[in-house]
């Protein structure tokens, strides 16, 4: 070929420099020169041969992507781009948490200082934490949201069983991911959760030997310390991600391999047509499917630094204290319902024979269910046990949080809402400048708008808390429980098991320093029949006028 | 096909746009953030102070008004940190008195976390042997720093340090009822006693109930407001015969930064107040 010299002598420089250009062009996208990329971009025709199919032949980022889809397989239905999203997800949490590990060391001593330094002094780092925090919710919904449309439509059914079952693997990665990176900020709540759901491994058969010893594996000590973070840490930042990783591939390549499943009703029953896509029912991925992915990257990025900026706050509590253990420690949304199980029955029950044979159950569920139509009318029963599941696990999910079965004392219980060890409530996000020092009772009256709220919040809680005997301000009556030999052990009204007869409650607040205040929540109750002191509490809560509770 | 390059287009223009806007209020973010940082860490500090160092240095921090867990008041063991000669001017009294080279903030913490030797306050620091973690001293540490920022605390040099002049006589009109505010809240009591007590036991200084007459017994030809005075001033001076393990230390293990706390008409005040203390 001649040289670019060459080329200038013959035709002039200007006219060199484009030919040139092209052929860089060409190089890069292994096929497609500047005119092929501009006819694709205005939706013109390809000519012949098709430029277009060249950078699924030669190039290596295309090789893997099918170079046409079936018509009907582009629309929203049926995949609703709940596949692509989760790739989406796994990269954009790669490039976020790249960013976060660039000011994270995984030591207890400096970990939680690591995060609030991400939060105060690097620019931008609140938003990366909370779009990788927010992605992370993100991704399990997505993924899981992949497998039911999987279910739904039919689409694991043979010849996609085996896609299917690394379809799990990458749905149990994603959660284990998600609830790995939970223990790095090293706060209360992510040392508790962790420790609560860790615990359970503790009770594997037989305990001595097997529970034992993956404990010390799990936590890299009796107790979570340096080892144990740094075991997660690794997990989180390299295991894992290369674990699915691999999987994804894997995962993909059987997609590709053996196509996008039609939506069920347009194919007969029995056939799978998806790798015979006539001529005319082509979408090829240059232009349509292209463009389709850059539009939905670029919504899907938006959407999320939206909603990390404006809408979602990752949480940040109190650094992780071994020795305090908060009153409520929920696992997060996407495992509470385990948290729900393990409430119900013996850990060893629950962590070593039920979920792994649920896990199981879903693994092998398409080699089982040989069923061979995709058609909804023909699958009553399993789209039916399908949603009696779905139900299952939203109440399971319930049955996490602590209104299930956990209740704390009435007392407990009050100052948890509006005095709260950790976490926020309406009490300590009124904005400080409004917290005026005097004495206050629930309901009564406020200097301003933002203290009257909460009085009005500490008043409604003490309706759930407490109850009425000798007629006093609280709504509901007392219902005495009686124990076996007919005497009354407790007081309950409709909300609580366990509530305060004719309570008395109130709320001081105090200077403590220049600009700090002190939160006194003051609760008495005297047993109506005996006169005795049931209850006699006091919480202390302090307040600073740069603490920022006000907006979270 | 057009449109989803329309969409994609516009959406990446209003992520560049969020993104810019986003970062010109970041500078402002970042000070709030770290404010509350600050803010949450007096206020954790404000916890432990309450549920751990009140007992000996009293509610607010004065020295004033102690009492144990149970509620059971007792006196305050502790010397007052809500304190100007501690927490005024860089460095500030206490700090040179010890000859710290360091910061305000590290002179605080090196006491929590280790203790002060020859006094009663403890190690609290794990490194040291004690109970608490390192981030919850410097909790503590702001909590207490935070004391500083009292309006008025460190006005216009509310604690000079003062030439002192050589004779009582020259000091102002004393007031003993005020003498004894500066005795309890300079903690004195923790090593003398209670003077006005006779049953109260002095744990390392001598009991002073009788100062008012022991003063004036004890050099020859010097008043007995002299010898309390140059007591106070410099204890090792002269140094009191008898302490409650046995003779007194020579030279003096008193702490030497009595004069840096007081004002000239709180040593007045307090050389009256040992005045009226006398047994017959």
């Amino acid at each position: 070929m001649a040289t670019f010299y060459d080329q200038v002598r013959e035709m002039g420089l200007k006219q060199a420099t484009i030919a040139k250009s092209d052929e860089i062009v060409e190089r890069i996208t292994a096929g497609m020169n500047t005119g092929d990329i501009r006819s694709a971009l205005r939706g013109d025709e390809a000519r012949r041969p098709n430029p277009r199919l060249r950078p699924h032949a030669d190039g290596f980022w295309f090789h893997i992507r099918p170079s046409f889809y079936h018509n009907e397989v582009t629309r929203i239905y049926p995949t609703f781009r709940l596949g692509w999203l989760s790739v989406f997800m796994f990269i954009w949490e790669t490039i976020t948490g790249i960013f976060l590990m660039i000011f994270y060391t995984p030591r207890p001593g400096t970990a939680y200082s690591d995060i609030w330094n991400i939060l105060a002094n690097v620019p931008l780092g609140e938003l990366m934490r909370n779009l990788h925090r927010l992605g992370a919710e993100a991704m399990v919904l997505v993924v899981a949201l992949h497998m039911l449309r999987t279910f739904l439509t039919g689409s694991y059914k043979k010849p996609r069983q085996f896609t299917w079952l690394t379809g799990m693997l990458l749905l149990i990665f994603t959660l284990v991911l998600s609830f790995s990176g939970y223990l790095l900020p090293w706060d209360q709540l992510s040392f508790w959760a962790v420790t609560v759901a860790v615990s359970a491994a503790e009770a594997a058969p037989p305990a001595e030997i097997l529970g034992t010893n993956i404990n010390l594996l799990i936590r890299g000590a009796p107790t979570f310390g340096d080892g144990g973070l740094l075991r997660w840490y690794l997990l989180h930042v390299l295991v894992l991600p290369l674990l699915t990783g691999v999987f994804l591939f894997v995962h993909y390549y059987k997609v590709v391999l053996h196509g996008h499943s039609l939506p069920p009703g347009q194919e007969k029953v029995g056939e799978d047509t998806a790798k015979r896509v006539p001529k005319g029912e082509r979408t090829y991925f240059t232009p349509d499917i292209l463009t389709s992915e850059l539009m939905w990257t670029a919504l899907t990025t938006l959407l999320l630094i939206v909603g990390a900026l404006w809408f979602y706050n990752a949480p940040l509590e109190s650094q992780a204290n071994p020795l305090v253990t908060p009153l409520h420690v929920v696992a997060p949304w996407y495992l509470a319902w385990s948290q729900g199980w393990l409430k119900l029955a013996d850990k060893v029950l629950i962590a070593f024979i039920f979920m792994p044979a649920l896990a199981t159950a879903f693994f092998v569920m398409p080699y089982i269910e040989v069923g061979k139509s995709r058609r909804y009318a023909d699958r009553r029963v399993g789209l039916s046990i399908t949603m009696l599941f779905i139900a299952f696990m939203l109440v399971s999910n319930w049955m996490g949080s602590p209104e299930f079965a956990v209740e704390s004392s009435a007392d407990q219980e009050l100052f948890q809402e509006l005095v709260p060890q950790e976490g926020h409530s309406v009490l300590l996000a009124v904005p400080f400048e409004d917290l005026e020092e005097g004495f206050y009772v629930p309901g009564g009256d406020a200097p301003n708008p933002a203290l009257e709220e909460a009085l009005q919040e500490f008043k409604s809680a003490m309706d759930r808390h407490s109850c009425n005997v000798n007629g006093n301000t609280w709504k509901d009556d007392c219902k005495p429980i009686k124990d076996s030999e007919g005497n009354i052990e407790r007081y309950a009204n409709t909300f609580a098991s366990e509530a305060m007869p004719d309570a008395k409650a109130a709320l001081r607040i105090e200077a403590e320093q220049h600009d700090l205040k002190r939160i006194i929540m003051q609760v008495s109750s005297r047993d109506p029949v005996s006169g005795e002191i049931l209850v006699d509490a006091e919480r202390v809560a302090f307040r600073h006028a740069d603490s920022g509770y006000e907006g979270q | 096909m057009q449109i989803k390059v329309v969409i994609g287009t516009i959406s990446f223009m209003l992520v560049m746009i969020i993104l810019g806007v986003a970062a010109l209020f970041e500078p402002a973010r970042l000070e709030e953030t770290a404010d509350a940082f600050v803010g949450r860490q007096i206020e954790k500090g404000a916890v432990i102070f309450h549920d751990s160092c009140a007992e000996c240095h009293g509610e607010g921090g004065l020295a004033l008004d102690c009492s144990t867990t149970a509620g059971e008041e007792i006196d305050c063991k502790g010397i007052p940190l809500n304190h100007a000669a501690l927490l005024c001017g860089d460095p500030s009294l206490r700090m040179q008195q010890m000859a710290w080279n360091s910061s305000k903030e590290n002179f605080i913490k090196q006491t929590i976390s280790s203790g002060r030797p020859g006094t009663l306050m403890p190690i609290w620091s794990k490194s040291f042997g004690g109970p608490m973690e390192d981030y919850q001293i410097d909790q503590v540490a702001s909590f207490v720093l935070n004391w500083a920022e009292t309006p008025g605390l460190c006005g216009d040099g509310a604690v000079a340090a003062i030439e002192w002049p050589d004779t009582v006589e020259e000091l102002p009109d004393g007031d003993a009822e005020n003498g004894r505010d500066v005795f309890q809240l300079n903690g004195c009591a923790v090593c003398h006693g209670d003077p006005e007590d006779v049953n109260s036991v002095a744990t390392v200084g001598p009991w002073l109930g009788n100062i008012g007459n022991d003063a004036a017994t004890r050099i020859l030809g010097m008043s007995a407001e002299q010898y309390i005075y140059e007591s106070v001033l410099d204890p090792t001076s002269f140094v009191a015969p008898e302490c409650p393990n046995g003779p007194c230390n020579d030279p003096s293990v008193m702490r030497q930064d009595y004069p840096n706390l007081m004002s000239e008409q709180d040593m007045a005040d307090l050389v009256q107040f040992y005045m009226t203390l006398k047994t017959e």
